[in-house]
């Protein structure tokens, strides 16, 4: 006999991340997904975007990484909260991952609460979690492809901050190109490029997130 | 490479409204997958007959239709299909202006049950 489901797979993770994003909404937080490749700057461009916010905000983070607490305790020595989630293999965080360690984290003493998803450049655009908004980082050493081959990450971020802007001339890479082709994917895309190690381009970051909430 | 949490979610889904509605087999399970939503039907189906055997689902068959990117330009008017996951241009003029109607479906449309 055949049964008509008509369900959306990734349904029970949507109902989660929106359970969330209301407790989010009504702790008056503004939460952003930060995603990339392992070692595009995640960690690093927060720990320059705590630095340069935490007069104005409030600041958490969650951390999410397969195994280790090395970005949890470079966070932590920033001054803000901070919780650590081991996925144990996992290549993205899920809704029902943050909502397991929310208990941990003091939404109400926070304005803005960033979430740094595991090192990956496919899994985690998939994955809601209960965001107001996605960015990503990507290091301009990765290369000017990136936007063709891995599409949907650019097509879900509403920011695309290029790090290690530093090293541009030292590598075969058309950041021109590379622009064109994110815009293409997604016209709403703002785009920063900065670098973690000199400090190039991080007040535009920081001034363009402080007045999203 | 998240097709094993998506094999774990459909089987969840297809599990409850077993339970919910008496069914005790599934025979076959079939699936609309977008051509851009990100997912490679072969590692479905692996992770999905790996996963499946303590289940409910132990004898099924994951069936998936693919569904291509289409749409239509705005520019133009047309409407279009694409091989790839994504488009920059509309296929048929060239312009940029083209909106994506179908492609990211990831969806469970029906299941042969006992």
């Amino acid at each position: 006999m055949k049964v008509k489901v008509v369900t959306r797979i990734l349904e029970a993770n949507e109902r989660l991340a929106e359970e969330n994003r209301r407790k989010f909404r009504e702790s008056g937080v503004f939460v952003m997904n930060l995603m990339g490749a392992p070692g595009a700057g995640k960690t690093s461009l927060l720990e320059k975007t705590i630095e340069g916010m935490k007069n104005r905000k409030r600041i958490g983070v969650i951390e999410g990484d397969i195994a280790g607490t090395d970005d949890a305790e470079r966070i932590n020595s920033t001054g803000v909260p901070v919780v650590q989630i081991n996925t144990g293999g996992a290549c993205h965080l899920d809704a029902n991952m943050i909502s397991e360690v929310l208990p941990d984290v003091p939404l109400g003493e926070l304005d803005l609460l960033i979430v740094e998803n595991v090192g990956n450049l496919v899994c985690p655009a998939e994955f809601k979690v209960g965001e107001d908004m996605k960015a990503m980082v990507l290091s301009i050493s990765e290369g000017h492809d990136k936007p063709l081959k891995y599409p949907l990450m650019f097509q879900e971020s509403s920011a695309l901050v290029v790090n290690k802007i530093d090293l541009l001339p030292y590598v075969n890479v058309d950041i021109d190109k590379l622009k064109r082709d994110a815009v293409s994917l997604n016209p709403a895309l703002k785009i920063f490029e900065v670098s973690c190690r000199t400090g190039q381009g991080l007040e535009k970051w920081i001034e363009w997130l402080n007045g999203l909430n | 490479m998240h097709e094993a949490s998506i094999a774990l979610s459909i089987l969840d889904v297809i599990s409850e409204r077993c339970n919910a509605e008496g069914y005790s087999t599934v025979e076959s399970v079939r699936l609309k997958i977008g051509r851009a939503a990100g997912i490679m039907p072969e590692a479905l189906v692996f992770t999905f007959d790996a996963a499946k055997h303590d289940t409910l689902a132990r004898d099924a068959e994951l069936v998936i239709d693919i569904v291509p990117l289409g749409g239509y330009c705005v520019r133009c008017g047309g409407n279009f299909e694409a091989e790839d996951a994504y488009v920059l241009n509309c296929p048929l003029c060239g312009s940029a202006d083209f909106k994506i109607e179908r492609g990211y479906e990831m969806e469970i449309v029906e299941m042969e049950v006992k």
